[in-house]
């Protein structure tokens, strides 16, 4: 009950203190616009999708095909993309070439031809995506007809009713965070790694205000305390990140994928970490050095971790940048992201927990040496 | 029954010794003062008693109870007003008392009601949803006191609970105390200004150097001093004061000036009114009032330990 009382009072007096806000929120916030757009053209792969154009040639004799194809079509163009009917004379091929269109697609009987363009790769490999999608579901289709036609209906006009399509292009393995997707990552496990702050003024907070004095007196065993205050502390620095995970979603259309669940576990996980690592610290450096402590691990560890610029996949650094906290974080984020791959949570949540274990048991082992907390 | 009792308590501090084997019994309804210049043990000994700090050597008991084998008892039935404010900014009034009274176990209608119990009672009723931040110094003390009341403690400490306010403030917190006392709390208090001492309590301890060296109400303390009178000579404060000259003379121990007052220490059994008064008319003083003190607690500390009780 009272560690309930104590984790209450912690969010209480963390989520009032204006520079929580400030700090937790509007920095992550201002610094993902500044490197999400300043450093766009450090993403290549991810690149702004510009206009898409399409060339198509239908000689499928088919009727069930090209009714489909037709209702496929519109969706296409609600998508954005420009749909241009051959002519008979036409080599669609050179057209592409010539870099008139993102691509060229031949609807025959026997299936899709796609040709993409080098150029707008990008453009051309979404426009890929989208036909394969199309040509899926139509085989599936297919297949159904000869056994139950209506059946096969139903797929056809599911599919385009949710344009489903779209989404199943997007999740293809090798789709990469843009630059704005890898800065709301990067920023956000920054953020929670920032919780190392919170927690090395956890205790310190209290004995400079002199309520430890008070809290020692009250008739509440440390422990207690001690877990109220980690508790509190971890729930107000995890809904920052949320707020920022959230912002970042909604204001900045930052791609944050479908599981959501096992990315905020993520991200609980890792601020947990953080509060334990600053709480830890602030019992095995006295006073000023924690805090220095603090501040120049906070830093390296965004530096390894790739909060300002990815690290280079190959040499020296891509090594050091493995003892981050944020590289773990970032990592998971990723892969969950953008591959759908939920086992690369499992390192990630092992090291945090693992971590944050080991620090919380330090610093409780000197509390209890302590005379008053 | 006594409502602490000290035996041999002592404390170190690696081989500083802040409190030196001490004894002390306080009974239930006293407001007992605790006296001593800085550095004399006196914080160090409340902290001891509210399990704050371990002892090195000694006992303490709590209404006949050992706190140390009563923990829970002791720190239900004590509560601490702090030296230093022990207050949250970011919490209102009302929020800073209840957090500390819930961790007494108060929980619900009980706890609202106790929470403005004690804020009314220190004159912040009106200030409930107010945050320490925009309090004056004096506002601040008294809800220090009101986070240590909430619980009704019976033992209630309270390290210097007046330090750096205003005379109203100050004044308000002192009718609080007798108030809370009436109330059935037994009160260790503790303070630097010799008149709230001498106004509210009805025992005194003097420290110094971690050791209880007098003990008693306040007339027995006086009557320690019989060798030590006090001239108090008003003066018009202008240009440099004799003071050096008035130390040669005969059987003054003390001569120091304060808000237009030189207030001199001498020995009783020398006369020497006389020849002070001409050394203040040879320096030229303007002499504006003479009077000579009944002995007071200022006079015994100084007597007993040499020292002022303010530096
Ligand atoms: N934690 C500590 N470590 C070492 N020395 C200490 C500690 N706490 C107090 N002391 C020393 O013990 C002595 C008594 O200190 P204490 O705070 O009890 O004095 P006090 O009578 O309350 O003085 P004040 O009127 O200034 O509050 C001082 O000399 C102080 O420096
Ligand atoms: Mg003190």
């Amino acid at each position: 009950m009272n560690v309930i009382n104590i984790a209450l009072k912690e969010l209480k007096v963390n989520l009032r203190d204006f520079r929580t806000f400030v700090f937790m929120l509007a920095f992550p916030i201002v610094l993902m616009l500044i490197l999400g757009t300043a450093l766009t053209n450090a993403f290549t792969s991810g690149a702004t999708v510009g206009d898409m154009s399409l060339l198509y040639r239908n000689t499928a004799s088919s009727p069930q095909l090209t009714q489909a194809w037709n209702e496929f079509s519109s969706v296409l163009e609600q998508q954005g993309v420009k749909l241009v009917a051959a002519s008979a004379s036409e080599d669609g091929k050179a057209d592409v070439q010539d870099n008139q269109y993102s691509g060229y697609a031949e609807i025959t009987d026997n299936g899709i031809r796609f040709y993409g363009s080098q150029r707008d790769s990008i453009e051309s490999n979404i426009i890929q995506g989208m036909l394969s999608a199309f040509a899926d579901r139509y085989n599936l289709a297919a297949a159904a007809m000869k056994e139950n036609p209506t059946q096969a209906q139903t797929i056809l006009a599911g599919a385009s009713a949710q344009q489903s399509y779209v989404n199943e292009s997007s999740l293809t393995a090798e789709s990469q965070p843009g630059s704005m997707g890898y800065y709301a990552i990067a920023m956000t496990t920054m953020i929670a790694f920032y919780s190392v702050i919170s927690g090395s003024n956890l205790i310190r907070g209290e004995k400079t205000r002199n309520t430890a004095l008070r809290l020692s007196a009250a008739p509440v065993s440390k422990g207690s305390i001690f877990a109220g205050k980690v508790i509190g502390v971890t729930i107000v620095n995890f809904l920052c990140v949320v707020a920022v995970v959230l912002f970042s979603k909604f204001a900045y259309n930052a791609d944050w994928g479908t599981h959501y669940p096992t990315l905020l576990l993520i991200l609980f996980t890792e601020v947990l970490l953080a509060v334990s690592v600053g709480v830890g610290a602030s019992y095995l450096f006295k006073g000023e050095s924690s805090r220095s402590f603090v501040m120049i691990f906070t830093q390296i560890a965004s530096f390894l971790g790739g909060a300002y610029f990815p690290v280079d996949p190959k040499g020296v650094m891509n090594v050091l940048s493995n003892i981050s906290p944020m590289r773990w974080a970032n990592e998971a984020l990723t892969k969950i992201i953008y591959q759908g791959n939920l086992q690369a949570a499992w390192p990630a949540l092992g090291l945090n927990i693992g971590v944050a274990a080991v620090f919380l048991i330090v610093a409780a082992l000197f509390m209890r040496r302590q005379e008053a907390i | 029954m006594n409502a602490l009792e000290i035996r041999g308590l002592t404390k170190k501090f690696g081989d500083f010794v802040a409190v030196d084997n001490m004894n002390l019994n306080v009974r239930e309804g006293e407001i007992f003062g605790f006296l001593g210049a800085n550095g004399a043990g006196k914080s160090t000994t409340i902290n001891m008693i509210s399990s704050l700090l371990r002892t090195t050597k000694g006992e303490i008991d709590l209404l006949g109870k050992n706190i140390a084998k009563n923990i829970k008892f002791a720190k239900m039935n004590i509560g601490i007003v702090p030296q230093d404010l022990a207050i949250y900014e970011n919490m209102n009034a009302y929020e800073n008392v209840s957090f500390f009274a819930g961790l007494y176990g108060l929980r619900g209608a009980l706890l609202k009601e106790r929470t403005e119990e004690a804020l009314d009672f220190v004159g912040l009723g009106d200030k409930q949803k107010s945050f320490p931040k925009n309090f004056s110094g004096g506002m601040k003390r008294r809800l220090n006191i009101a986070c240590a009341i909430a619980h009704r403690p019976k033992l209630i400490i309270m390290d210097e609970p007046t330090v750096g306010i205003d005379p109203q403030s100050r004044n308000y917190i002192l009718q609080s105390v007798k108030k809370l006392n009436q109330m059935g709390s037994t009160i260790i208090y503790t303070s630097h200004y010799m008149e709230e001492v001498e106004e509210i309590c009805t025992r005194i301890a003097i420290v110094d150097h971690g050791k209880i060296i007098a003990e008693g109400t306040k007339e027995q303390l006086k009557t320690i001093i019989t060798d030590t009178k006090e001239i108090w000579v008003g003066v018009k404060a202008e240009g440099e004061l004799p003071l050096d000259s008035l130390k040669q003379i005969q059987g003054v121990t003390s001569v120091r000036f304060e808000e237009g007052v030189i207030k001199i220490h001498s020995k009783t059994e020398v006369n020497n009114l006389n020849r002070i008064i001409q050394q203040l008319i040879r320096d030229q003083a303007e002499i504006r009032s003479v009077e000579e003190q009944a002995p007071n607690l200022e006079t015994v500390f100084l007597t007993l330990t040499g020292r002022n009780l303010r530096d």
